[in-house]
């Protein structure tokens, strides 16, 4: 379980807090929305509930912001990596650009563990089908479309096995037919099991997806 | 070059190192005037000759190694052998630079055309055209930098210990045999040329 106390963030070097305190719950197989106005915080948000920020990013955390129970700021940033995945909302940034099939670009994360070879193969056969994308393993990263290019991503983080996510406005470049499949998406990870935090403008897509929604 | 123009021919690319040589040809030309006609070359057309078999021999075979070696596979190896994870990375990083400021570049000139700004027609006017795609380019180069870091680390990028390989190319003996032969062939060339002099 992913819980925030009052948490409130200040990236390095700015006098003003970007994130103003916020404190929520996120449990096992819920899916929670965040919404709010263009730089109201929900991109740091996502970053504090993953504990990049301030693990990886530097910067100052207030409040207090626990992963299953342990600060995020005791935990090393591939130990966060394990417990939260964070998508961006630019799947192109996201995918490495340094692999020519989808089955190599989502075994990358498990890769990096070191985990044994056929250990790797199920996690991303496994993260593969959850989203029902296996059709795309021998493609091309660079040749897929956007909607693909975020499920892609996507699997790439579940590859990992955290027990959360956090996506900052993952449909934010789609059309409504590739946002249908991210929701899709969402929601069968959810159905997993996996807490899933979802920052997003899409009202619609909120309703449909998320048990409550915390406005920002 | 020699043994560069026989690797393509064993791997069906001497039309792409040939091509590859002769995108060389301004420069080559350009050396031979320099060298014959003008007094500070000085080289005459040995000299000239010179300069381009060096400029040959130091730009084929990495051209051959990009047409036969895939990107992917190439990391593969170099991590296998030894290098460092964070130092792969810049390799695949730096390689993969050019297609993907390329990328942003014609974003940056698709934004700006739907903006009204001619990029076509005369030198004059495609120059002014090219002052406006500066900022987006390097810019959004530069912020993509942080998120592609960001992204790493979501990934379990920094996690310590070796990473696990999903293949390695086949090397048989003979392939060893060659790169060690070459190599002491390349020390031998270097040792005469010094004992030489």
């Amino acid at each position: 379980m992913i819980a925030l106390e009052a948490a409130t963030y200040r990236y390095p070097g700015e006098s003003s807090w970007a994130l103003a305190p916020v404190s929520l719950e996120l449990r096992p197989g819920e899916v929670v929305g965040v919404r709010g106005p263009n730089e109201s915080g929900k991109s740091t948000l996502c970053l504090v509930v993953s504990g990049l920020a301030p693990s990886a990013i530097g910067g100052e955390l207030g409040g207090r912001a626990l992963i299953d129970g342990r600060p995020t700021s005791e935990l090393r940033p591939h130990e966060l990596a394990t417990r939260c995945g964070l998508l961006l909302d630019n799947p192109a940034v996201q995918l490495t650009g340094l692999h020519r099939t989808v089955f190599e670009e989502v075994a990358f994360g498990p890769c990096n563990l070191g985990l044994p070879l056929a250990e790797v193969g199920r996690r991303t056969r496994d993260a593969l089908d959850v989203l029902d994308i296996g059709h795309l393993a021998e493609r091309h990263p660079g040749h897929l479309s956007g909607g693909e290019s975020q499920l892609v991503a996507l699997a790439g983080l579940l590859a990992l096995r955290p027990a959360h996510l956090a996506l900052d406005e993952p449909t934010s470049r789609l059309d409504p037919d590739r946002t249908g499949l991210v929701a899709g998406a969402i929601a069968a990870v959810a159905a997993a099991g996996t807490a899933v935090l979802v920052a997003e403008h899409d009202e619609e897509l909120l309703g449909r997806l998320c048990v409550r929604v915390v406005d920002l | 070059m020699v043994i560069t123009a026989l690797a393509a021919l064993r791997a069906g690319r001497l039309r792409r190192l040939a091509l590859a040589a002769l995108a060389l040809a301004p420069v080559a030309l350009s050396s031979l005037v320099i060298n014959a006609l003008l007094p500070a070359g000085g080289g005459g057309v040995a000299g000239a000759l010179a300069a381009l078999l060096r400029l040959l021999g130091a730009t084929l075979p990495p051209t051959l190694l990009f047409a036969t070696t895939d990107t992917a596979d190439l990391l593969g190896e170099l991590e296998a052998r030894g290098l460092g994870r964070r130092a792969v990375l810049v390799v695949g990083t730096a390689l993969a630079a050019v297609p993907r400021t390329q990328a942003r570049a014609v974003e940056a000139i698709e934004a700006q055309r739907a903006r009204g700004l001619d990029t076509e027609g005369s030198w004059p006017r495609r120059l002014r055209g090219v002052l406006p795609l500066v900022g987006p380019v390097v810019i959004g180069g530069l912020a993509e930098v942080e998120e592609r870091a960001l992204a790493l680390e979501a990934r379990a990028f920094g996690a310590p210990g070796r990473r696990t390989l999903l293949r390695r190319l086949p090397d048989s003996g003979w392939q060893r045999a060659a790169r060690w032969a070459l190599a002491a062939a390349a020390a031998a060339a270097l040792a005469a040329r010094v004992a030489v002099r």
